[in-house]
């Protein structure tokens, strides 16, 4: 038959698509950036062209290696965490409103961060001004993991999870660790709020290698797994008795896609602060174009959302050069708005 | 129809670009920093206080870029490049300045982002955060040896001390301090108010006052009940302008306010924030004026005193 | 004949409400069984039960001797297929894709385009091939049984690979079928017993259209197994009347549509003169 064959066809092209659209962007956040460098030094410098008589090569060699390149590889790399999380979420909850931080995540990262920010000086002792920024990461991903795990424990009964009831626990935790957070902003001084707010808002600044050497490894994994996660979670699209009929361990694709979600995003919040709309839009976009099926709308949503932000990540740096604004901010302001148009457009074919 | 692999690209990207993670070495670059030894330094302030000394040393030609604290003076903003809050700079920013030099307030960050900058060859100095007169003439000596003008450094130190020690014989004429309230912020009638270890409690000591709000610590709104409990004498409220500004009017219109002390004499003083709060070379100036506008009967003297 | 199901004094209780009572009953490979019922009278409970999820709290269920409850859920898959009540897709999936995840992940040796070519042709024996490409929340309800009955045809035919002995399990399979689609879907069942032997367990309201395409008919009510019947022994007007709590006017008339039909190939026999007209009294 040969309808099958040419929407498989579609999809594939769908990918390719992706994948060159991502390295156009990835082109573009090496070449851009509040230091203008010409498009022929950019390339010697990923040549590795030996330029130290030229004038300023040095520079332009440093901004790229050790300024732009890790940058973009976390930009891509929590991009693509992001939307694949939000993905895994929406199958695993089997509700397109879905997003990453239902499971604790955001909550937990938040309240552990804020901790970090205002107690963090008292905890530990000496260089206190920079603490925060030292101590900040590692709490934030224990609290992330953390309120999955405790969110996770009070879902399962009897080997069983039940994605209700971590939804509703997820809304009743997310509640408190909010008002965790206004405790901790109550106490806070002048400095610790506006860092807190800084954090909350997002960034991809201080990118270096060895932060991505940190973060790849813990996104990575879900992104491998994803061939895996697939079938299983098409199965569960039709119902949870539907998946197990059809012979999907259940129990078994919740707890590793809980896993792989918590750990996935748990790094991406800890190193880049809250980055939101990546998770849900970008699976809805795709469905539109891919289909649902998760054999294409995971690998799409790891390519878009690297995309999506690497593309954010040159705005936030380019618009108020020399200064920056926070990743989480530009995602809202052009994520929000296409959303809802997309939704006037097309809202019938997405919503069930 | 093998859903292409992610994990693979980026495994490829990675291993194509590590070679460019030891490339670069710190210290090699002979570009900006070392050869313009012998020429005007290009200096980056991060930090209000920072940027106020260099341009009351009058070397404000040699600044690149200022960051968004540095609110005096006012063309400080306007006529510098901005680069960002002092604890979230970024590193491509700094670097499109082309500075030599790094003059930071000891909580300017993030670290990763200084020490990027670092490894570009720009100098990163970092200047103590001490709300203290004798920090403060440290602070202009350190930045004045960094512009490389030690005698007006020098100068500018011994005038502040000068001024604080009139501020300090002036505090001697006081039989009875006041107590007096600072306030922020005035939003919706709740006032936040600044407590022990503030630098509103470190000028208000300045000027001879008792802090009213030291049972608080930190910034912290007050209630009501509290409010009369305290019964200042004075309160100090920051002008910012705009729709939330503070008046004496909008103060008396709370009727817990009205019935404190200073709201009965009406003894409500409003100040800039930034010249009282921003411990640097107006802080004497701001002591003074704090405590003229506090005791008056002070001032007067000080009128008779100077028709003399 | 060989024994194919075994149900052992089935029991299902939540809390102290007995949703199903020690019931317990035989079935045979190639043969078609429809549970009838009261609402309410577990008729859904005990196909979830033959399912394997969720499992009974007495009793025990077989498949070709072994317990259900010991079966490897992937080999559990290439046994049985189900088809349930209502379909909750929440994703803009296509029919196509809908029937292809039956036969995906099932049974052994069998390539993506194999697969495909199942999902193909069971479409079209669930004349749901038309609308194949179109999204499956767009469907009418009918339609979607339609694709739903596909899916369940393609899982057991996947599961051929693996499994000889095959069930199919179907729950109120006809509820929004217009009348061409009910006869067909309960033809084709009754074909699949036939022709390869499957066992077809079939929840259905229309004792009528029961009495026509199933070899054995078991009534539950509150429960329990209150009446069984078999091509040789129907069941009687006072056990309908009783069960069902309705009064039955008149006799059987002959030429009546629900006596016999044809399909395209020769037309089946019903077993029992069945009456023209229920009313309740």
């Amino acid at each position: 038959m040969h309808a099958p064959l040419q929407t498989a066809y579609r999809k594939t092209f769908a990918l390719v698509v992706l994948v060159a659209l991502l390295a156009v962007i990835a082109l573009a956040a090496i070449s851009l950036g509040s230091i203008s460098i010409a498009p022929s030094r950019v390339i010697d410098v990923l040549l590795g062209v030996d330029g130290a008589k030229q004038l300023d090569f040095a520079r332009d060699a440093l901004v790229i290696t050790q300024i732009r390149i890790p940058r973009l590889l976390l930009g891509a790399v929590v991009g693509a965490g992001l939307a694949v999380a939000g993905a895994v979420m929406q199958g695993l909850f089997r509700n397109p409103l879905a997003d990453p931080g239902l499971i604790g995540v955001s909550s937990g990262a938040g309240f552990a961060a804020a901790v970090a920010i205002v107690l963090g000086g008292q905890i530990v002792s000496g260089a206190a001004a920079n603490f925060p920024f030292i101590f900040l990461p590692v709490a934030a991903f224990c609290g992330a993991l953390g309120s999955t795990l405790m969110l996770y424990v009070v879902a399962s009964r009897g080997g069983r999870t039940s994605m209700a009831v971590m939804l509703l626990a997820g809304i009743a935790f997310g509640a408190l660790a909010g008002a965790g957070i206004g405790w901790l902003s109550y106490i806070s001084d002048d400095r610790q709020l506006r860092d807190l707010t800084f954090w909350s808002m997002g960034g991809l600044g201080g990118a270096t290698w060895g932060k991505v050497g940190i973060v790849l490894p813990m996104i990575l994994p879900s992104l491998i797994a994803m061939p895996f996660l697939a079938h299983g979670l098409n199965a569960m699209a039709l119902g949870e008795a539907e998946a197990f009929h059809l012979g999907v361990n259940v129990q078994r694709l919740k707890s590793a896609a809980i896993l792989l979600v918590s750990i996935a995003v748990g790094a991406s919040v800890a190193c880049s602060g809250m980055i939101g709309f990546v998770g849900i839009i970008v699976p809805h976009l795709l469905r539109l174009s891919v289909g649902a099926n998760y054999r294409f709308l995971l690998p799409a949503s790891a390519l878009l959302g690297a995309t999506l932000l690497v593309g954010a990540d040159i705005i936030a740096r380019t618009i108020v050069a020399p200064s920056e604004l926070p990743i989480g901010i530009i995602t809202a302001t052009i994520g929000a708005p296409f959303f809802i148009w997309l939704l006037l457009r097309r809202g019938p074919e997405l919503a069930v | 129809m093998k859903a292409i692999s992610l994990s693979a690209v980026l495994a490829l990207l990675c291993l194509a670009l590590t070679p460019f993670a030891a490339s670069a070495e710190p210290g090699n670059s002979s570009g900006a920093g070392t050869a313009q030894a012998s020429v005007k330094p290009r200096i980056v302030a991060a930090g209000g206080v920072v940027t106020e000394i260099v341009y009351a040393l009058g070397h404000s030609d040699l600044l690149v870029g200022v960051d968004t604290t540095s609110l005096f003076p006012e063309s400080a903003l306007k006529e510098k490049a901005n680069v960002g809050y002092v604890r979230a700079l970024s590193s491509e920013g700094l670097l499109s300045l082309n500075p030599s030099m790094i003059v930071a307030i000891e909580s300017a960050g993030p670290p990763d982002v200084l020490k990027t900058v670092e490894g570009a060859g720009v100098e990163i100095v970092r200047v103590p955060e001490v709300s203290t007169p004798a920090g403060i003439t440290e602070k202009i000596k350190e930045i004045a040896g960094l512009v490389g003008d030690v005698d007006k450094g020098a100068a500018l130190a011994a005038d502040t001390e000068k001024q604080f020690k009139s501020v300090d014989r002036l505090r001697e004429k006081i039989h009875k301090p006041r107590r007096a309230l600072f306030i922020l912020s005035f939003l919706n009638g709740r006032a936040t108010v600044g407590g022990e270890g503030t630098s509103a409690d470190g000028i208000i000591a300045l000027a001879g006052l008792q802090n009213s709000a030291s049972m608080l610590k930190g910034w912290k709104p007050i209630s009501d009940e509290a409010l009369l409990e305290v019964a200042p004498d004075v309160i100090i409220a920051m002008n910012h302008g705009g729709p939330q500004a503070v008046t004496v009017d909008s103060i008396l219109a709370n009727p817990a306010f009205a019935a404190t002390p200073a709201g009965k004499t009406k003894s409500i003083l409003v100040f800039d924030g930034g010249y009282l709060l921003g411990f640097g070379p107006r802080t004497p100036d701001a002591a003074r004026d704090l405590l003229l506008a506090a005791y008056p009967e002070i001032a007067k003297a000080e009128q008779g005193s100077d028709h003399k | 004949m060989t024994e194919l199901l075994a149900v052992r004094d089935v029991s299902f209780q939540i809390g102290n409400r007995r949703l199903l009572d020690q019931v317990s009953f035989t079935a045979e490979a190639g043969s078609v069984i429809a549970i009838v019922g009261p609402n309410g009278a577990g008729k859904s409970t005990l196909l979830r039960m033959l399912s394997g999820e969720p499992k009974p709290t007495g009793g025990a269920v077989s498949i070709s001797g072994e317990l259900l409850s010991s079966i490897p859920q992937r080999r559990l898959a290439a046994k049985r297929a189900v088809m349930l009540q209502n379909s909750r897709v929440v994703f803009p999936f296509t029919a196509f894709e809908v029937v292809r995840l039956g036969a995906e992940g099932v049974g052994a040796g069998l390539s993506q385009a194999d697969r495909d070519r199942i999902a193909v042709s069971a479409l079209a024996e669930a004349d749901a091939a038309s609308f194949a490409e179109r999204g499956f929340l767009t469907l009418s309800g009918g339609e979607q049984q339609r694709v739903s009955f596909a899916r369940a045809l393609a899982q057991l035919s996947a599961g051929q690979t693996l499994e000889a002995d095959r069930i199919l399990m179907l729950d109120e399979p006809i509820a929004s079928l217009d009348i061409r689609h009910q006869l067909a879907l309960l033809h084709h069942t009754r074909k699949l017993a036939h022709e390869e032997r499957i066992l077809g367990i079939v929840v259905l309201h229309d004792l009528a259209l029961a009495h026509t395409f199933a070899d054995r008919i078991l009534v539950l009510q509150e429960g329990r197994l209150a009446a069984s019947a078999t091509r040789a022994e129907p069941l009687s007007r006072a056990a309908v009347e009783d069960i069902f709590g309705v009064s039955i006017l008149g006799e059987s008339c002959a030429g009546t549509p629900w006596r016999s039909f044809d399909h395209g190939t020769s037309p089946i026999e019903p077993m029992a003169t069945f009456p023209a007209a229920i009313k309740l009294a």
